[in-house]
């Protein structure tokens, strides 16, 4: 004889297969732990980064001269080099300057900046030569970017950028919109590292104009006139560069403990006086 | 902040269909479990059996025919964020969880209202299948479907004398 089958109707359970985690706390879980997660490699590979560019020669360094040269281009100024040549005299012998072989640059741009590139070349533009009153400015610019070479920025920015990349693209693939997410939060952090190294070259290039004029009269001017120019601090947030006022703070409180005198600035040299 | 916004239009667009997809994902799941269930429960009386053999029903069979039932559900911007992010940490992956219930159940039930348009007693020997519809489903920037097909055998009865139905 066949045994029968009861048949009993139930309704389905519906918890066994769809778990009760609420997504939003399954993202915020795992968004979280990713930025904790990229937050250390990124640490990990600025610190790594840090000590590898001071046991880096300035010989290794001057090979990557020309390709960072070709991206801003512009022509070799005979009187900008006068200016640094001076301040590069006034430079302790043992520093790591002197392996540097710096060639200044003017090259044509509204923009209102300056910047050092591996290698030793200095790229001024001609926006920021316009802004500038005296020579006694312009040499406190070309110090301030000669403190990048001594404190080897450059190269610990272009360590940290290429690491940064890497995880980026690692973890996401190379252009997408969580790739934007997540360097733009690091690009964050990345800022407060270079305004600190912003503080630093300003310190140097005041220490610099003072050994070479014997005063520090001039390095502030040009701080405030950028100031006037931009009172609001907001956009300053998460910028490259310090905002003025607090790079003239800073500068003002280092004159002050030092007791650094202040004199008459030397106007600027005509052919500087040309460009503008 | 417009500005901004204009910059970064890439990641906004992200954001918002991120946003879409668990605003309008989440409120389609609800509406489409209360359906489930609703349907579930008028068709309780119809058995299915996953069984090969009939032996078991016991009683003379009329008829034997297929019954097929199949469903395609999208995935939204929103659970496959999740999916990918539980790509990184591994885990289970709880956002496709109720994506491919509710593709099977629905499945399921339009096998069973199909059997019970043929007037069948009950379903034998039914399958699953389930199938990504577009390869690409796990690339990039492509969001792909999930699709459930449920078939099985539709026993009907011999009409009884007297019996209506």
């Amino acid at each position: 004889m066949q045994s029968k089958i009861p048949f009993i109707a139930r309704s389905t359970d519906d918890t066994v297969n769809v778990s009760r985690t609420h997504p939003l706390a399954e993202l915020f879980w795992m968004l979280g732990g990713l930025v904790v997660l990229c937050g250390i490699i990124f640490i990990a590979l600025g610190i790594i980064t840090d000590l590898v560019v001071a046991r880096v020669p300035v010989k290794v360094e001057r090979a990557l001269r020309g390709i960072a040269l070709d991206q801003y281009g512009g022509e070799r100024h005979p009187a900008l080099n006068e200016i640094a040549g001076n301040l590069l005299a006034q430079v302790p012998r043992d520093s790591p300057l002197h392996d540097y072989e710096i060639n200044v640059y003017l090259m044509e741009n509204e923009e209102i900046n300056a910047v050092a590139l591996p290698g030793g070349n200095i790229v001024v533009f001609t926006g920021l030569v316009a802004q500038v009153e005296s020579e006694n400015e312009l040499a406190m610019v070309l110090a301030h970017e000669m403190g990048h070479f001594s404190h080897r920025d450059h190269l610990r920015g272009l360590g940290r950028g290429l690491g940064l990349a890497v995880i980026v693209s690692l973890l996401f693939g190379p252009d997408s919109s969580a790739s934007d997410l997540v360097s733009g939060s690091l690009l964050s952090f990345q800022a407060h590292y270079s305004q600190d190294q912003e503080a630093d070259a300003d310190r140097y290039g005041l220490d610099l104009l003072v050994r070479s004029y014997g005063h520090a009269g001039g390095s502030i001017d040009f701080f405030e006139r950028l100031a006037a120019q931009h009172p609001d601090r907001l956009p300053y947030l998460f910028a490259s560069h310090p905002h003025p006022d607090a790079r003239i703070a800073a500068l003002k409180e280092r004159i002050d403990s030092y007791g650094y005198p202040s004199q008459e600035t030397i106007p600027l040299d005509s052919a500087l006086y040309d460009v503008r | 902040m417009g500005e901004f916004i204009l910059q970064h239009s890439d990641f906004f667009i992200f954001i918002f269909f991120v946003a879409l997809g668990y605003g309008a994902g989440s409120l389609m799941e609800r509406n489409h479990y209360r359906s489930i269930r609703k349907r579930e429960q008028a068709l309780l009386s119809l058995p299915v059996t996953t069984t090969e053999h009939e032996s078991f029903i016991g009683s003379e069979i009329g008829e034997a025919t297929l019954v097929v039932g199949s469903v395609v559900v999208s995935i939204d911007y929103f659970k496959r964020l999740l999916a990918i992010l539980r790509n990184i940490f591994g885990g289970a992956v709880t956002s496709y969880e109720s994506l491919v219930d509710r593709a099977r159940r629905e499945a399921i039930l339009r096998m069973k209202e199909a059997a019970r348009q043929q007037g069948a007693a009950l379903v034998i020997n039914l399958r699953l299948e389930t199938s990504a519809i577009g390869q690409q489903a796990n690339r990039k920037r492509q969001v792909g479907s999930v699709e459930a097909i449920a078939y099985g055998t539709a026993i009907i009865l011999p009409a009884a004398p007297g019996d209506d139905g």
